[in-house]
This record gives C-alpha cells, structure tokens and sequence, in this order.
C-alpha cells in the first residue's frame, strides 16, 4: 500500500481493513506445539496475523506472547481450543469474539475484553475496564481485580467472576448467564435485565429496575463451589443472589425471532 | 408420507408461512441424532468444550419449538428439533450431546456457509473437532454477474 495522508485517501483492503503491513512476521521460536514471540516491534495487525497463523496453520496450541504493551485488540477472533499467555498487560477490546481458546492475561485489560466471546475460558490476573464481557454468549471469563462499569452488559450467556468489585450498571440488560463479584457493587445493579443470575459478595449500592433478590438453592452452591475449585480462587465468600423480577420484559410477549436473540 | 416429513415439506414450500427456522429446514433433511438417542450417546461433553467442566453448553438447555422438544444451534440461529423420547432427568444433557454431534458432524447450517464465505483462516468445524481443517484462507468477494461500479466510485 502507498503512503496516504488524510481518511479520505485511505485504501482499505477487500476486508475494510487498513493497516498498511499484512505480511505475517513468522518472528515465533517454536518448539513442538508450542511457540513464542516478542509483539514490542509488532503492530496490533501483526501480533494478530502471528497468532493466527502460529495456530491455524503451524499447529500450534500453546503460544506465549512477549510484550503485548497494552495494544488494542489482540488476541480478538480465535475460533479454535489452544491455549495463549499474554505476559503483561491488553488494551481496548482484547480477546473479542473468540470461540475456543483458554486465555491468560498476566497483566490487566482496557475497556471491553472479551466482546461477545462464545466459548473458552480467559483469566486476567489484574483489573479490567467497563463493559468486560458486553454481549457475552458463553465461557468463563475470571478477572482477578476490579471491574469498570457496565460489566456484562447485554451478557448472553457464561460466566463472569471478579474478585474484586464492579462499577455502575453492572449486569445492565443482561439476558442469560451468570455473574460472581466478590467484592461490592456499584448503583443500578442488573438494571433491565431479561434473565441471568448475579451473586455478588459484597455491598449493593442499589439495584437497578426489575433486579430482585433471589431464592439461594442447592445448584447455586454447586456452581461457586465448581467455579472457585476449578480456578483456585480459594473459599467462596457469603454470596447474595439477585435475579430478574420478570415485571419489566416477559418473553412470552416477545416475537420468536426476538427470543432467538437471547439463546 | 408420514406425517413428520409431510411437514417438513410444507416448510420448505412455504418458508413465509414458518414462524421458526429448523436445522432439518436449513439442511433439507433430518438426521439420525434427531431421531435415535444412541446416534449421540458417544459425544464426551467435557472433552469437547474448552476448561474444566461444560463451559458454554452449561446455557444450553432443552426447549421446545412447534411444540416439539428442542435445543438451538446458536451457530445458525435454528432450532434442532429432537424426535426420540427422552428419559427423564436427563433433558439437558442430551440436548448438549445432539447439539455437539450436529457441530461436530458439520451438519450446522453456519459451518455449510464457511467454504464460500469465511474470511479470514479458521477451523472448519470451529473449536469442536480436533484437527479440522481451515477454511477462509483465499476469500474474494462476490462478484455479481453484469453489474459494474456506479460512475463516480
């Protein structure tokens, strides 16, 4: 691609995208199924380009990258069960629309990791920003720190547990799907939400429309008792549950082609 | 006829007149899995989803569609309507293994479309089979006979 000045001399490719270097770096140290590489010199496109071909095409199933340096969007469209570490830290929108993976984050996340993640399992050693795990559909999503605002907003389905606390409007518009915040809520609690559970562990600073407390039962404490065992989160604190109260949205009201949007 | 293929007939005749897509609909047939609950008996949920337990099938569950036990392939937003009595107590788990057997098998309408129209390189048959192989990897777009770019652009 020619050097271009101004948006609107631009050349995107048949794709939309635009970043001007597509070749792959094929930079990897690569032992049997495993490789590593140092993303410090790579753009956001060649770390991605690197990941997938490591995975797609050299049979790769554990990477291990270098110096993420808080890039956007890495680690975003892996359809496939591998395992990746990122050794520091992921910007806006990291780990977005994966399908498959286990991720392990060793620093900390911006706003929106793990966007729309159908399955798979990411655990962020540090703090992530708002809206983690917007439109979640499935998978476990485990954040060590704190959470920015909006948590799981739109969330489908999964599972997403934070040792810490989580800003305003958490669980807002929720649909499916289950949350674990160990550590306090902010205002406007599972504001709107059509379904889902949230357990949190902490204080409440208030719920938001139609999220009422719920009836603690024996599958309940399976599924924290499973989730703190599998990620070794230690003893589970004394949670509280909150569940939708059905008097704001039904779905026997909605048209079906609507409900197939939740599932 | 019977009555079951009567009606999948009527559908594929009278898709404006169907409120739900089925995956036998999308497919144009039915299959054993649908039919015959030891078709899927051989699927290892926890060996086919990614950690240590079920993941995402732990929000797959068993509904109905036309009054039909069901379970959604979210993969091609269609029901996949189970035929075979299923025993009690075990509603969701053989919802999982039908829904799993219908990805892996490649029968899901989603992973038909991938040939054709996936974009970049990804594993066929997604993250349910091992060794899939990858698709996407020379995609152009479509080209609609007779039509040129507008003046101008």
């Amino acid at each position: 691609m020619d050097a271009v000045t101004g948006e609107s001399q631009i050349v995107y490719d048949a794709r939309g995208l635009v970043e001007p270097n597509a070749e792959v770096p094929k930079i990897s140290s690569i032992d049997g199924t495993k490789a590593e590489f140092d993303a410090n010199d790579l753009t956001t496109r060649q770390i991605n380009l690197e990941l997938r071909w490591l995975i797609n095409e050299q049979g790769i199933t554990d990477v291990t990258v270098r110096n993420p340096g808080a890039k956007h969007s890495l680690g975003v469209g892996i359809l496939t069960r591998c395992k990746i570490t990122f050794d520091g830290s992921l910007g806006y929108f990291g780990c977005g629309v994966i399908d498959g993976p286990e991720v392990h984050i060793k620093g900390r996340v911006g706003w929106s990791s793990c966007e729309n993640m159908m399955s798979g399992t990411v655990v962020v050693e540090g703090n992530a920003g708002s809206l983690t795990g917007a439109a979640m559909r499935g998978g476990d999503l485990i954040i060590k720190g704190r959470l920015g605002a909006r948590t799981g907003i739109d969330q489908k389905g999964g599972t997403i547990l934070t040792m810490g606390s989580v800003g305003a409007n958490t669980g807002f518009m929720m649909q499916r799907g289950r949350q674990v915040i160990c550590g306090d809520a902010g205002h406007g609690l599972g504001d709107s939400m059509y379904d889902g559970i949230i357990y949190v562990g902490g204080k409440v600073r208030s719920l938001g429309i139609d999220c009422v407390p719920g009836e603690w039962t024996d599958a309940d404490t399976e599924f924290i008792d499973r989730k703190f065992r599998i990620y070794e989160l230690g003893t589970p604190p004394a949670f509280q549950k909150f569940v939708c109260g059905k008097k704001l949205y039904n779905y026997d009201s909605l048209e079906p082609s609507e409900r197939k949007l939740v599932l | 006829m019977s009555e079951a293929t009567t009606n999948i007939a009527n559908e594929r005749h009278n898709p404006e007149l169907t409120i739900g897509i089925s995956a036998e609909y999308l497919a144009g047939r039915r299959f054993d899995y649908q039919e015959d609950i030891n078709a899927s008996a051989d699927v290892d949920l926890l060996e086919s989803t990614p950690g240590q337990d079920i993941n995402w099938l732990e929000d797959i569950e068993l509904l109905a569609e036309d009054g039909v036990p069901a379970v959604f392939d979210r993969y091609s937003n269609s029901f996949i309507k189970i035929y075979f009595e299923i025993p009690k107590g075990q509603e969701n788990e053989v919802a999982r293994k039908v829904l799993l057997k219908h990805l892996q098998s490649g029968n899901s309408y989603g992973i038909k479309l991938k040939e054709a129209h996936a974009k970049f390189p990804q594993p066929e048959l997604g993250p349910w089979v091992k060794d899939s192989r990858i698709v996407g990897t020379n995609w152009k777009p479509s080209v609609l006979p007779g039509w040129e770019m507008p003046e101008g652009h």
